[in-house]
């Protein structure tokens, strides 16, 4: 049995017809329509506290905040944070891709498996230099760099001292109190 | 990771919205959306077989035929080998015909015999369709499912070459669809 794959176009014309409301919170994983999980408070309050500290870079990266990001013709996924290449004009017309993106940013509270073995894999693939996993159970996060085939040459656990991108320094302790 | 599932009316406004290659053959079954392997030739002619022998009934206003076309099972639309249906006023024109107004479906299974036997006949049995025939073109034999209850068939036959199949008075020998 062969499941039928969708492409991005199909994903948004689904979306123009009405047939994927705006109120369904899907995303195109390899041609599949993945529905996403509910957000939870911590999830929420952690993402709005990285939108703050990372807003200092407001002119060294655009942040876009679970909005979709193009990776492969037949994959858009929202990750809860994006910073991409400014300016902000550059994404009027198309929809920011894989190469635009600076950092890519994934809270996961039960959502990590997920994240490390499904989404990391495509973020690597398709280019995007650095990708921070948040894991609100253990308190840390994973940051990836270097992305090679469809993993990360370097990948670090963080439990404390900082993040760091572009000319931004970030606490972990700040970022999970 | 959650599969959206769609809809029946879903998979009709994506239909209409042409997010579909004409020339794909997909169906619905339980909310995912499957792609139909293409016929192979003996795949085809048993179909065409098949066709032959309940063309009388069709003749005859006794029963409806219905070839490798929609039939709504439940929340699944399937496009069965060969259904016979029951004869409709209007000729199911505005609507697809549905699992209680079907009174036979065929499946002919080259390399789909499990899918057709694990998947699709649960659903005809839940969907009350009172009998189905799978015809393993490997195996040399067809599967006979009666009596629909619950998600299976209280009685499975099988009949091999030599033996006849028989459906409202017409006769179908085995061998004539292998």
């Amino acid at each position: 049995m062969i499941r039928h794959r969708f492409s991005v176009e199909d994903f948004h014309r689904m979306a123009e017809a009405g047939i994927l409301s705006e109120d369904d919170r899907v995303e195109l994983v390899r041609g599949e329509v993945v529905e996403l999980s509910p957000i939870g408070k911590r999830h929420a309050y952690v993402l709005n506290t990285l939108v703050d500290l990372l807003s200092a870079l407001r002119d060294q990266g655009v942040l876009s905040v679970q909005n979709p990001l193009v990776l492969f013709p037949d994959t858009e996924v929202y990750p809860d944070l994006a910073l991409l290449q400014p300016p902000r004009t550059r994404y009027r017309d198309r929809l920011p891709e894989a190469n635009d993106a600076l950092l890519v940013v994934e809270v996961a509270d039960t959502s990590l498996d997920h994240d490390l073995q499904v989404k990391l894999p495509l973020y690597a693939k398709a280019g995007v230099p650095e990708v921070w996993v948040v894991d609100l159970v253990r308190d840390r996060v994973h940051v990836f760099r270097k992305p090679q085939g469809e993993a990360y040459q370097e990948a670090r656990v963080l439990e404390d001292g900082e993040l760091e991108v572009l000319s931004l320094k970030v606490p972990v302790k700040e970022v999970l109190p | 990771m959650t599969r959206h599932k769609v809809s029946l009316e879903e998979f009709h406004r994506m239909v209409e919205a042409g997010v579909f290659p004409e020339d794909l053959r997909l169906e619905l079954v339980e909310g995912d959306l499957v792609e139909m392997s293409p016929i192979g030739p003996k795949h085809a002619a048993t179909v065409r077989r098949l066709t032959a022998h309940f063309a009388s009934l069709a003749a005859r206003g006794e029963a409806l035929l219905s070839i490798q076309n929609p039939l709504v099972v439940g929340a699944s639309e399937l496009y069965p080998d060969l259904a016979l249906l029951r004869p409709d006023p209007e000729d199911y024109r505005f609507r697809h015909p549905e699992g209680k107004d079907a009174l036979l479906v065929v499946e002919v299974a080259d390399t789909t015999l499990r899918y057709d036997l694990d998947t699709k006949v649960p659903l005809y049995a839940k969907a009350g369709v009172p009998e189905v025939w799978v015809v393993d073109l490997p195996g040399g034999r067809v599967l006979v499912h009666r009596k629909p209850q619950g998600e299976g068939y209280g009685e499975v036959r099988t009949l091999g070459p030599g033996e006849v199949l028989e459906f409202m008075g017409v006769e179908v020998p085995v061998e004539a669809l292998l």
